[in-house]
């Protein structure tokens, strides 16, 4: 398989040959990572819309409890460019 | 910056009471503590202070509220509101309640008669409007009503979901009838069908009552309509519609002219009376004997010589305010006033919308103010979206400078807007690699490494677990220094020693991990690897000694704080990445002027989108995993005791 990384001004898409399984590796990476967070995310998001409608002065909170299962998906997205960069 | 705090108390002569709390109230320094709580059941001494007051002005209040309910929109007169303001304060608390209960007397009955009368000229004309729509509706039929003598009609509206249901009227008017009904229907609008019964009069008041029971909208005309043609109902209808318009038109008219004339005095009244109302609310956390009062509360040591010096003008030596002493465990409930330069001020914003610091707390906004705008430049870094942000910001913040909570969050794009320029230049990044492909600037090569933001990921990515590193490690040091001075206060003394040790384990903890990981991947020499160990295990004892053997797995945890920081590069990433593919997508355009709009839509999606997110994940990195490692949170905000406007 073909790899087509960056690389700079103008030169970008340059091809390089990769075994099949490291595109596979780095989309599992990635993919579970960002299942994980949108089903996280979904149920509190639920929770927190309900919480900020009781009371308004939570909506900081709830901000922040919202972004915190991204931590997952952001994980999986930099093991993700580690394999496909480093590997 | 934290103002320190002192906490006083101020006596003076009870019969003065009224006046001296005044003048506390004007000047808005004191932040007062519930004084009566130190009032046992029964004492003989100390007495809480009940004030009447409180009813009349809730009265007045909710009086001219609800006149000014009943107003049209009236613009109003700043100066003019100002100077009355200024003159009624001048005038004293009698003379503003007499004013208000001069105007509610002059205003109360006139106003109420208005709107009743607007009332009943608003429920006509929806009445006149809707038999309108049916009689019109039923005109086309009125031919096949037969216009016999002793026969009386009257109109039934039916929903079109219950259309069914005509069947069954029908034959139970004709039940009650004995055959001498007919049923005439015509659809009115989508919704519903207009059905016309004519029976004989005999049957009127079964056939009335028929129709009550059965819960069937019946549409019952005027007297003055009855017997006459359709025709001349509605023109008569239409009149009286007329009629009812002016009327109501009129009477809004008078309303309005009313309103001109009262709205700035009726506001000015109703803020004097709820800046009185807001004081007296105060009364009861002062405590009084047979001929003293005492106020106790927190004034900022900067505020206290103004307090004193104004108290002292006004009442000379009859009023006193009593410093007390100030020990550890007193401060601990002092409140918490940060006088922020106005660069700070967004971020305390920001803080507030999560907690507040403690009295003895190290104040995180300053710390949040370094720390948003580089993690923010590192996340957006390009100079076309800094300049896009920059000129956005500024635009909002003075289109809108009547919205509270937008001045704040556009003072703080402007801040990040700068290093966002800054990460721009170093990244070489002008709308992603536009500026680049146009040869107007490049990458710059730091430390060997070109900080290309695509072929620099694995460098990037190491800066930010670096800068992680560095982030935590400071926020643990923050909160040794939190726990000494919380440790002065005895109550606490253990509990802190703990969380000392605890604090030092994890410093430890952390450096142990970067020598054991610089010895494996041989960045180190071997020989480190021991006292790394050695390291990791006094690291381990300090900890469980300081949070028990829980605390232990908090270890993890703080790894994976640092590994967070990783975002920063994904996000950056990211972002880079949907830069790319505008201009990508913008040059495949054939015509040129289309491709320029699609990459300046993309583009502009992008800086929306980095905008939230980079300001989310900024603060969020100080607010999970940051801000814990020393801040307690949970402090008593100070809040004089003042007029609102003076707060």
């Amino acid at each position: 398989m073909e790899r087509r990384i960056y690389a700079g001004n103008r030169r970008y898409m340059q091809v390089v040959d990769m075994d099949w399984f490291i595109p596979i590796g780095a989309a599992i990476a990635f993919g579970l990572g960002a299942l994980g967070a949108g089903i996280a995310m979904a149920r509190i998001g639920s929770a927190g819309a309900g919480t900020v409608a009781e009371r308004p002065e939570t909506f900081g909170y709830m901000l922040i409890f919202l972004a915190i299962p991204e931590t997952i998906a952001i994980l999986g997205f930099v093991i993700a460019a580690m394999i496909l960069v480093m590997i | 910056m934290l103002q320190r705090m002192v906490k006083v108390q101020v006596i003076g002569p009870a019969k003065d009471l009224h006046r001296i709390v005044d003048t506390l109230y004007t000047a808005g320094t004191i932040h007062l503590e519930d004084y009566s709580k130190e009032i046992s059941v029964g004492d003989a001494i100390l007495n809480k202070i009940e004030v009447g007051e409180s009813d009349t002005l809730s009265g007045l209040i909710s009086k001219i509220e609800g006149i000014q309910l009943i107003f049209p929109k009236t613009p109003s007169d700043t100066g003019k509101q100002k100077e009355l303001m200024q003159s009624l304060r001048a005038e004293g608390h009698e003379a503003i309640l007499n004013r208000a209960s001069d105007a509610l007397s002059n205003l109360e009955v006139k106003t109420k008669t208005l709107i009743t009368r607007k009332s009943d000229l608003e429920f006509t004309i929806a009445n006149l409007t809707r038999y309108q729509g049916v009689i019109e509706k039923i005109l086309p039929i009125e031919s096949q009503i037969p216009a016999l003598e002793r026969f009386e009609i009257t109109i039934i509206l039916i929903e079109r979901e219950f259309e069914h249901a005509l069947p069954v009227i029908r034959d139970a008017l004709m039940d009650i009838t004995n055959n001498q009904c007919e049923l005439i229907s015509a659809a009115v609008d989508e919704k519903s069908i207009a059905t016309v019964a004519i029976f004989s009069r005999k049957y009127s008041e079964q056939v009335h009552s028929f129709i009550y029971t059965q819960n069937v909208n019946e549409l019952r005309l005027p007297a003055q309509y009855m017997g006459r043609p359709l025709a001349e109902v509605l023109r008569l209808n239409a009149e009286k519609k007329k009629e009812a318009m002016l009327e109501a038109r009129s009477i809004d008219e008078e309303l309005t002219e009313i309103s001109s004339a009262w709205h700035d005095e009726l506001t000015v009244l109703r803020q004097l009376l709820a800046d009185r109302f807001e004081e007296l609310k105060e009364y009861n956390k002062f405590a009084r004997t047979d001929y003293t009062f005492i106020v106790l509360g927190w004034i900022p040591k900067k505020y206290l010589p103004r307090t004193r010096e104004l108290l002292q003008k006004e009442y000379g030596e009859a009023v006193i305010i009593n410093e007390l002493l100030e020990t550890p465990d007193s401060m601990d409930e002092a409140p918490t006033f940060y006088d922020s330069h106005e660069f700070i001020k967004p971020f305390e914003y920001l803080v507030r919308l999560i907690t507040s610091p403690k009295y003895n707390e190290v104040d995180p906004a300053p710390l949040l103010a370094i720390f948003f705008p580089i993690f923010f430049g590192l996340i957006v870094g390009d100079i076309g979206y800094g300049l896009v942000i920059l000129s956005f910001a500024l635009i909002m913040k003075k289109k809108f400078p009547e919205i509270d909570w937008l001045k704040p969050l556009m003072n703080l794009m402007i801040i990040a807007a700068f290093p966002t320029i800054i990460f721009g230049y170093i990244f070489g990044e002008f709308f992603g690699d536009f500026g680049e492909q146009m040869g107007w600037l490049h990458p710059m090569e730091i430390m060997g490494v070109t900080w290309h933001r695509i072929d620099a990921m694995v460098p990037m990515l190491v800066l930010a677990i670096a800068i992680g590193f560095f982030h935590v490690l400071l926020g643990l040091f923050i909160g040794i220094v939190n726990q000494r001075t919380k440790m002065q206060c005895t109550k606490y003394l253990c509990e802190c020693r703990k969380h000392i040790c605890e604090k030092v384990g994890m410093i430890v903890v952390i450096i142990s991990i970067l020598i054991l990981l610089g010895a494996a991947t041989q960045i180190l020499p071997g020989v480190v690897l021991y006292p790394g160990i050695l390291m990791m295990v006094i690291a381990l004892a300090l900890i469980i000694y300081g949070g028990g053997f829980i605390a232990s797995l908090e270890v993890i945890s703080m790894v994976g704080n640092i590994l967070s920081y990783a975002r920063i590069m994904a996000i950056g990433t990211a972002s880079v990445i949907l830069a790319l593919v505008a201009n990508e997508l913008g040059g495949t355009m054939e015509v040129a002027l289309v491709g320029v709009l699609v990459a300046s839509i993309i583009h502009l999606l992008n800086i929306g989108l980095k905008m939230f997110i980079g300001s989310l994940h900024s603060f969020r990195l100080h607010i999970v995993e940051f801000s814990p490692k020393f801040m307690e949170g949970g402090g008593k905000i100070y809040k004089p005791f003042g007029r609102r406007d003076q707060r």
